[in-house]
This record gives C-alpha cells, structure tokens and sequence, in this order.
C-alpha cells in the first residue's frame, strides 16, 4: 500500500512504496516515451484524410492524396478565386468565361498533382509499397473532381436563375487527360500544363472563329468524341508512363 | 543472403551505368566508392526498386523485385535515402517521418511512435516540429535518414548519407550505421573514405560500371602501400586499385 507516493523521501526508505512505485515488468517505458512523443509532434489528420483513409483502405495513400501540390490550400484558394472572378465576369457581361476557364484551370492543377516535376519527393516515393500508379490516379481523380464541383459553383453563381451549363465537363475531361500525359512523359508539370493550355486554347480560337460564339468549344456535339477519346489516350498513356518512370519497374 | 545480384546490367540508351556486375550481401555494413559516375548511384537505385535492370538477376530478401506482389513486400522492409532528397517544404520533421512511415505501410496504429523513434535515434528529436524548410543541410539529411530507419528495415540503401553532416554528427551517424548493421544488410554509397574505414565491414570499389575491388577495408588498405597515392591507408588503397584498372 503506498501512503505518500509523492514524497521521494519517504518511497526511498519504504521498500512497500518502491515497489508500488516500480512499473509493471512488462511495460516498455521507452515505448511509452515514443507513443507520448508521437502524440506530442504529430498533428491531428483533418476530415479529408480520414474521409479518404476510409474510402481508400489506406493510411498511407491518403496521406499522399492531402500532400497533392495542387491540393494545398493555396494553390485551391487561387483556383477558387479565379473561378469567382470568372463567374462574377460573367454575370456582369454574360460571356461564357467559365466554362472556357475550368478546362485550363483543371488541366493546371493535374499536372501539378503527381510526378517528378510536381512532387519533391517523387524518386523516394518510388521506393514505397504504396503504389505510385494509385497515387496518380487518386490524386488525379481528386483534382478533377474538386474542380468539378468549383466549377459547378461557378457556373451556378454565373448563370443565376437560368440553366446551369455544364458542356465544359466533357473538354474539362480532355484537357486534364492531355495535360497528365505530357507532364507525365515529359516529366515537367510546366510542359504538362502547357500543352493542356495549348491545345485548349487553339480549340478555344478556332470554334470562336468558326460560330462566333465563346463557348462553342464546350457546345458543339461533334467534338465530343474528340475529347472522350483524347481524355482516354491521355490516362492511358500517363499510367503507362508512370510505370516506366523512371524505368520498368511498378 | 538479402541481396543476391548476378549479371546486373542497366542500360540507359547507349551508355551502360552497370555492367555485368554480381554482388551478395547478407547483415553487415557495406560501402560503396568510386569516382563520379561510377555507377554507385544507379545500383542503388536499381536495389531500392526504383530501377529495373536491362538485364541480370535481382533478388532482395529472397524475393524478386520483378513481381510485383514481391516487390511490394520487399519495399515494406526497405530503407532507401537518395542522392537528393526531395521534402515537402510545410512539413515538420515528424510529419515528414510518419508520413513514410504510413507510405511504408507501418500499421497506422504503430507509425507515431515509430516515427518518434527514428527522429530520436538521428539526433533531431529537439527539431522533431520544426519545418523542414528552416532545418540546415546537415539536420535534413538526419530527416531523411529517420525516414530511411522508420519502418526497421532489413535492407538500408544510403546514398551520399553523411554529406553535408559535420564532425560530430558523423561519428553518430557511424555508430547508429554499425547498430543497424548488426541485423540488416546497409549499402552505403560514398565519397568519404574515412566513413568506409570505421563503419564498414566490407567495401566495394566501382569503376564504369563495374566492381572492381571487394574486401574489408584493411584489404583495400593494403593495395595502396605501394604505390598509392593519398593522405590515409585507405586513400591509397582507393587510388591504386583505381590506377590498376587504367592500366
């Protein structure tokens, strides 16, 4: 029975006291000291996290979809306030700009999403059991979709009670297809979103040309195939890409 | 054996960074010299698995990193710190750390206290919440050798590790080289003779591509006594084997 447990002088001359005092033989204090010291250092995971911790059955995966470069809270918030001054443009003067904005947008942040040109610690990363063609596709997937819904917003915002258009959902598929492709064979997310830009762009010019109107690009039903088939080329050859990044292996 | 390399040839386009070369190692503590592009960097990188040879045989921890199912299990029980290692600015030490440690896929129920473990045992527990931004040269390569350490691993792959570390820090880092290698098998790639002469048990001397010199560092000493050229036993040695090859 241990009577002054907090008075040192006492348990030093108590053999009773220093053995209540002694810890259980098979605690590992030093094992308890790191798990005090995790806690300490670490920080909670946020709900995004543990959403995908979740839904990906993986710890680690989910840990790499948070640390996307362009899922950090800056590069989102300059991605939302472009698409609020797009949107807000729009309104104003009832041109078609987000629709013509959120491909580029989106095709931007993809390429920045996975690679060695996107990711500091790409070639580390190589070396981990954790796949890295899941890592692409799960951040890939994760950038278009919050640029989905920013743009839904957007387009929402600027239609206000009329239709909401969503024809850009389609290029949007296109030019985040492209954009991974380059900038997965490349190995430069600049390349990548060059050419995404690019190619929306030329497309962008030459259906205004052609209709006269903004949006044509995202309107015309012709094109449609075009862009099913070049989003599809585009993850195809960015998988394969990353698998032979920098060599055969994965 | 935890790596049993035959024929190992890697290829990129018309140069080849590896020829032919055949290497077994079990525990212990194995350094690796050579000049500038002798190959040390690409056979490292293709025994991390993060290289595929153009040829040769590879098995690591009696697996064949060709599978992928084998591969997987095989990167569980790898440490591997490159040449360059890259770092997520934001992060502190510790997130940085559990961060592999989640990649590597410790049980998430053990990653803190693993990450706080190897953050201890490279001597930067004090800077353990500090951004990786604000560390100096000599702590972020301390960073990634916890990263390399945190999952215990059977295989520890260090590249250049003690480069930019000073006096101090690399008498540690020796001494934490020669705890690991009582265990697992730790190829360390490096320019530094002086880290081959006090941590490790066997070295080897790579010279275009190839393994030109295997045995403990007191053989390789003996190679120089001649007509070696340098400050140390080992430099000569390192030098002599290297003006043998030339010849």
């Amino acid at each position: 029975m241990i009577t002054h447990p907090d008075d040192p002088l006492h348990v030093a001359g108590c053999a009773a006291c220093r053995a209540g005092a002694q810890p259980p033989p098979d605690v590992d204090l030093g094992r308890v000291w790191l798990e005090v010291a995790g806690r300490t250092w670490s920080r909670p995971r946020g709900p995004v996290e543990r959403l995908a911790s979740s839904l990906l059955g993986s710890p680690g995966l989910a840990r790499a979809l948070v640390t996307t470069p362009s899922l950090l809270r800056a590069y989102v918030a300059a991605t939302a306030a472009i698409f609020v001054a797009g949107a807000v443009f729009e309104r104003g003067t009832g041109a078609p700009l987000v629709a013509v904005l959120a491909p580029a947008l989106a095709g931007a942040g993809i390429a920045y999403a996975y690679g060695p040109g996107a990711d500091g610690v790409f070639e580390l990363s190589r070396s981990m059991p954790v796949s890295g063609q899941m890592v692409l596709l799960a951040r890939a997937l994760a950038v278009f979709a919050l640029n989905s819904a920013l743009g839904l917003g957007a387009a929402m915002v600027a239609s206000g009670a009329s239709g909401v258009a969503l024809g850009w959902l389609v290029p949007m598929t296109a030019v985040c297809g492209l954009a991974l492709a380059v900038a997965t064979v490349s190995r430069s997310a600049a390349v990548g979103v060059s050419a995404g830009l690019a190619a929306w762009c030329a497309t962008v010019l030459a259906s205004t040309g052609s209709t006269g109107h903004l949006d044509a690009a995202t309107t015309e039903g012709w094109l449609v195939p075009a862009y099913v088939l070049i989003a599809i080329a585009g993850v195809v050859v960015a998988v394969r890409a990353s698998r032979q990044l920098p060599a055969a292996h994965d | 054996m935890n790596v049993e390399v035959t024929g190992l040839t890697r290829r990129f386009r018309s140069v080849n960074a590896l020829v032919e070369v055949d290497l077994s190692l079990g525990a212990g503590v194995f350094g690796l010299l050579g000049p500038n592009g002798a190959g040390k960097t690409t056979l490292l990188r293709t025994l991390a698995t993060v290289l595929a040879p153009s040829a040769g045989r590879v098995r690591l921890l009696g697996r064949d990193p060709a599978d992928p199912v084998e591969r997987r299990e095989i990167r569980r029980r790898l440490g591997y710190l490159p040449q360059s290692l890259g770092f997520y600015p934001g992060f502190t030490v510790f997130e940085f750390v559990e961060y592999f440690a989640l990649l590597k896929e410790v049980p998430e129920r053990r990653a803190r206290a693993d990450a706080a473990g190897a953050i201890e045992r490279v001597g930067l527990a004090e800077r353990a919440t500090a951004k990786l931004r604000t560390l100096s040269g000599g702590m972020l390569r301390r960073a990634g050798l916890a990263q390399a350490i945190v999952n215990e691993p059977d295989l520890l792959l260090l590249d250049e590790p003690t480069a930019g570390l000073d006096p101090e820090q690399r008498v540690s880092f020796r001494a934490l080289l020669r705890d690991i290698g009582r265990r697992a098998t730790v190829v360390v790639s490096t320019h530094l003779v002086e880290d081959v002469g006090t941590a490790c048990a066997e070295v080897g001397l790579m010279r275009d591509g190839r393994i030109v010199f295997r045995g403990t560092p007191a053989e390789l000493a003996v190679r120089g006594e001649a007509h070696g050229v340098g400050d140390a036993p080992l430099e000569r040695g390192y030098s002599a084997v290297l003006a043998e090859e030339v010849r």
